[in-house]
């Protein structure tokens, strides 16, 4: 069969000792840049991209990968770390990331990350391998209609992410949609709410809200209390897992690894719900629903599965059809022309070495990744006994540089004071970060493929409703809402809240 | 091809020291130079300016490093280069939106003709008309009548207002003298996902983003907008051919420096853009993009000043007759 | 759990979020709305910020029912130095160059926690110049001067 000597090409092709040490160089700066405060896989990318131009065109192409990888899994390591997520994805797995750190389980979380998205980002690879051809053509089924139905099922879903006050949520993802919006008007070219700024006419910066609302806004909630409090963290304890821990994890990541596989595939936005989508269904499955936001395992296990199982499926639209599904892939497309090679419907075809051999190189920069960062928790962990008045003008440096880096934007800098300060009031009134930053990245997508479907409709709205993904997808949403209000349901989660108050 | 390279790399290095102790006690440059992308890493104009700027670097001896100042249809990084100190260590690389966002901007924060000195073209990307790979008619003719003959149902996508696809689309419009359903979008990736989904008909865009679709014939094209046919895309008739005579569009790549910077400089750009747009690499790269090297006597400040001229002049009655601003 | 008091923390909360609704609604009228099968820019702003003034106004009302826990301690000196690095970075990073900047700014940083000496504060930024100069300027190649023309070279 075919798809064995692909196989077998691509590994061979991938486990030369020059691409081995290509994707491991790779998966070592990713880590190592990514794991910096404030500077997520897209800064990071963008930061190493020169470094791979002088190689040959797979080698780079396995190194960048790696990157990706290495980027996205230091990420992961700041979100639970010091709740300073660099993306969308791992503000998820900030919520109960950072909680269990606090908690002195900050290896335990860095392990339970390193192994579900280990697990997952295998699954992926693997389905990307044998599937990608029948997936896209499914993606290409997706249209405005259908993604507005997505995006509100992932609204909907929220309201699972808080776990608080039900209605400050949803005013917090109100407060997020609305600052999503900020910016030109794609339809009109109308500028909205940037103040006559110009520079905020392509939109608020995602990683200045981000560490703004989370990191920015968690360092003023430690300063506050130093002098009657000694600091935040309880002793480390154990950086493995126990055997328990593995039993909390396993349903979480097999589902989580579902979630992320399917939605990466979509290139117009799904792979960004994954981690909310995954953090919504395991709060949902669990028996004790009211751990989420205190350190629950399934909520690190289950999202960083599926923000690794997304990042590997994304790859699939650019690797059959030549078109990037989030800004990390556009950077890979870049970085393919200026090798000489312009991907297309036909690079499978064209470089079966180049295609095979990058499939091959995301199970092995994978397993690379986990090799590498099972030992190195300890060292992580021990960054958590530095004394926190030492490590925030750290953390505060790195962002400045992670931030800036991007788009020589002063504005964005100011945008992380800003989004610091609202953040910091927000968690004083008791609100929660999280559905913000999910309004935040939902915002544009839902009003966008709106207005889309209706122009594409010529203004008929029961477009949703004929489509039958679309229709499906509202029918879910609709289900997801009815179960979040039927009565019985809302007097537990009530009783859960006064437990916690 | 590494060696390859060495040697074309020492050969320039060479040559350009010989220059340079032609040239006597020339000390520009003696330092790093920055190009300014008006757009983020990764996307055409970025690679287009990444190319060139390895090969000038060669021959200037001196690093020239890309910063991307994204954001804005590229006015910000203009404004940047614009506002920036005039001693040729900063440079502007930027393409057909420095003609176009003088209509299309109606508050610039720098004067288009007036802020800039012009070291030359670089590369003029040709344009194709594309259409989902089932839509109906056979020809650019054809098409032509199809769309007039539906145009409350026949939509064309854009990468967004001040995109390559919006200038083409508004330029096909006009040219058809009937206005259709205009989809926009954000960045070209979702455009085309869109168009190879049959979610929409029709766009016009640069030959980066669309040569490998239609090669793989998962999007029919109609037309090229360049005077000639392309060699990577020999079966697809100009525009001319279809029966649109004056239908030429292509994204042009100009390099760009601060008013006022030494006219030294700016000439010892010139001739390092010449020479870069002579090295094989650049030609090569270019050439499996859909586009060419500026010839030599367009690498200069007077061809791109005049180019940039026309070219506002152009577009303007365009944008204005369409009525779409960008603030 | 109920009593007369109202909850301060959520009372404020609501008035944030009527402010801020309110601030997108005003802004929302000045664009166009358009019809709801020809949506303008400001059709949907204009719909969410009337949801989250509604939001705000069932927390504000809540707010009148139930005592809750008061605001506590606010950081005053963490906002006073930490919120202006980024900004104080932004500002001189073109004008002074990366290297003073990333230096000054991590020193403003250093100043937000009362725990911190002045000497610490010192050698705590040099060595974070000296490490993000070499993985910033030299490893990563970041476009930055390292001094810059406010500097005199």
């Amino acid at each position: 069969m075919d798809f064995f000597s692909n196989l077998a090409l691509g590994f061979a092709t991938a486990s030369s000792i020059e691409n081995l040490f290509f994707c491991l160089i790779g998966v070592l700066l990713g880590t190592l840049i990514g794991v910096l405060p404030g500077i997520g896989a897209t800064a990071t990318i963008a930061m190493l991209l020169p470094i791979t131009f002088q190689l040959e065109p797979v080698s780079s192409l396995i190194m960048l990968s790696g990157i990706y990888y290495g980027a996205q899994y230091g990420g992961s390591t700041t979100a639970i770390l010091i709740n300073m997520p660099g993306e969308s994805s791992s503000a998820v797995t900030a919520i109960d990331g950072y909680q269990m750190a606090r908690k002195g389980r900050a290896g335990a979380a860095l392990s339970i990350a390193a192994l579900g998205s280990f697990f997952a980002g295998t699954v992926a690879t693997f389905l990307v391998a044998i599937f990608a051809p029948p997936l896209t053509a499914i993606a290409l089924q997706f249209g405005a209609a259908e993604y507005f139905s997505l995006m509100v099922v992932g609204l909907v879903s929220s309201i699972a992410l808080a776990h608080g006050s039900i209605i400050k949520a949803l005013a917090m993802v109100s407060l997020g949609l609305l600052l999503g919006l900020v910016g030109t008007d794609i339809y009109t070219g109308t500028p909205r709410f940037t103040l006559g700024i110009r520079e905020y006419s392509d939109g608020l910066n995602f990683v200045a809200v981000a560490v703004g609302v989370f990191g920015i806004a968690e360092i003023l909630r430690n300063l506050e209390s130093e002098k009657t409090r000694s600091l935040l963290m309880a002793k480390v304890s154990g950086l493995l897992p126990t055997k328990d821990d593995f039993r909390q994890m396993i349903a979480p990541v097999l589902r989580g690894t579902v979630i992320g596989s399917a939605l990466g595939i979509l290139p117009g936005g799904g792979a960004i719900l994954a981690s909310f989508a995954s953090y919504t269904v395991e709060k949902r499955m669990s028996k004790n629903p009211e751990e989420f936001g205190h350190g629950a395992i399934a909520g690190v296990a289950g999202p960083e599965s599926a923000n690794n199982a997304g990042a590997q499926t994304s790859f699939i639209p650019l690797l059959t059809l030549g078109i990037p599904a989030n800004p990390v892939m556009a950077l890979m497309i870049g970085a393919m022309i200026i090798q000489g090679i312009v991907p297309g419907p036909n690079v499978a075809t064209e470089q079966p070495a180049l295609f095979w051999g990058i499939i091959a190189s995301m199970w092995i920069g994978n397993l690379m990744l986990v090799v590498l960062n099972l030992p190195l928790i300890g060292l992580w962990v021990k960054l958590l006994t530095i004394p926190y008045y030492v490590l925030f003008p750290i953390i505060m440096a790195f962002c400045s540089i992670g931030v800036y880096s991007v788009n020589s934007n002063v504005y964005d800098l100011f945008a992380v004071a800003f989004f610091g300060f609202i953040g910091y009031v927000l968690v004083k009134l008791r609100c929660e970060p999280a559905p913000l930053l999910l309004g935040f990245v939902l915002g544009p997508l839902l009003e966008e493929n709106l207005r889309r479907a209706m122009i594409l409709a010529r203004g008929d709205p029961s477009t949703f409703l004929t489509r039958p993904i679309s229709a499906t997808l509202l029918l879910i949403a609709a289900a997801v809402l009815l179960v979040v209000l039927l009565p019985s349901v809302r007097k537990k989660r009530e009783a859960v809240f006064q437990e916690e108050d | 091809m590494k060696t390859l390279n060495a040697i074309i790399g020492a050969t320039a290095l060479a040559a350009a020291s010989l220059m340079s102790v032609a040239a006597g006690a020339q000390t520009y440059p003696d330092r790093t130079i920055t190009m300014v992308v008006p757009f983020a890493a990764g996307g055409p104009t970025d690679t287009v300016a990444r190319l060139v700027a390895e090969a000038m670097s060669k021959d200037l001896g001196q690093q020239v490093i890309i910063e991307n100042v994204g954001g804005a249809g590229g006015t910000l990084g203009a404004g940047r280069v614009a506002n920036a100190e005039a001693d040729g260590y900063t440079v502007l690389l930027h393409h057909i939106g420095m003609a176009t966002s003088a209509t299309l901007y109606r508050k610039l924060p720098y004067d288009t003709l007036n802020a800039f000195e012009y070291v030359g073209l670089v590369t003029e990307v040709p344009m194709t008309i594309v259409a989902r790979k089932d839509l109906e008619p056979t020809d650019l003719q054809g098409l032509i009548e199809y769309a007039k003959a539906n145009k409350d149902t026949v939509t064309v996508a854009n990468a967004g207002i001040g995109a390559a696809s919006h200038l083409c689309g508004m330029l096909f419009m006009s040219a058809l003298e009937t206005p259709l359903v205009t989809v926009p979008y954000k960045g070209t990736g979702p455009a085309m996902t869109d168009l190879l989904g049959g979610q929409v008909d029709i766009m016009c865009d640069q030959t980066t983003n669309t040569t490998k679709q239609i090669q793989g014939g998962t999007i029919k094209a109609y037309a090229v907008t360049s005077p000639e046919r392309l060699d990577v895309l020999k079966d697809v008739p100009t525009a001319a051919e279809g029966g649109l005579s004056d239908f030429q569009v292509g994204i042009w790549h100009g390099i760009y420096a601060p008013k006022g910077t030494p006219a030294e400089a700016v000439s010892r750009l010139s001739e390092s853009l010449k020479l870069a747009l002579v090295d094989p690499n650049v030609a090569a790269r270019f050439a499996e993009l859909g586009t060419e090297p500026s010839p030599e006597t367009d690498a200069t400040p007077e061809a791109l000043k005049a180019k940039l001229e026309g070219e506002i002049a152009r577009w303007k009655p365009v944008i204005e007759a369409a009525g779409e601003y960008a603030d | 759990m109920r009593s007369s008091k109202f909850d301060t923390t959520n009372l404020l909360c609501g008035l944030l979020f009527i402010g801020l609704g309110l601030f997108f609604a005003i802004q929302s009228l000045t664009l166009d709305l358009g019809t709801a099968f020809r949506m303008g820019p400001g059709y949907f702003p204009l719909i969410l910020a009337c949801a989250l003034i509604q939001f705000g106004g069932i927390i504000l009302v809540q707010s009148l029912r139930i005592e809750g826990e008061a605001i506590g301690h606010i950081a005053w000196r963490g906002m006073l130095f930490i919120l202006p690095a980024p900004i104080f970075f932004g500002l001189t990073v073109r004008g002074l160059g990366f290297v003073p900047a990333i230096f000054l700014a991590a020193l403003i940083a250093s100043f937000a926690s009362s725990k911190m000496k002045p000497l610490t504060a010192l050698v705590l930024s040099f060595c974070l110049t000296i490490f993000s100069i070499l993985v910033f300027s030299y490893g990563l190649g970041l476009p930055f001067r390292r001094f810059g023309p406010w500097l005199g070279f």
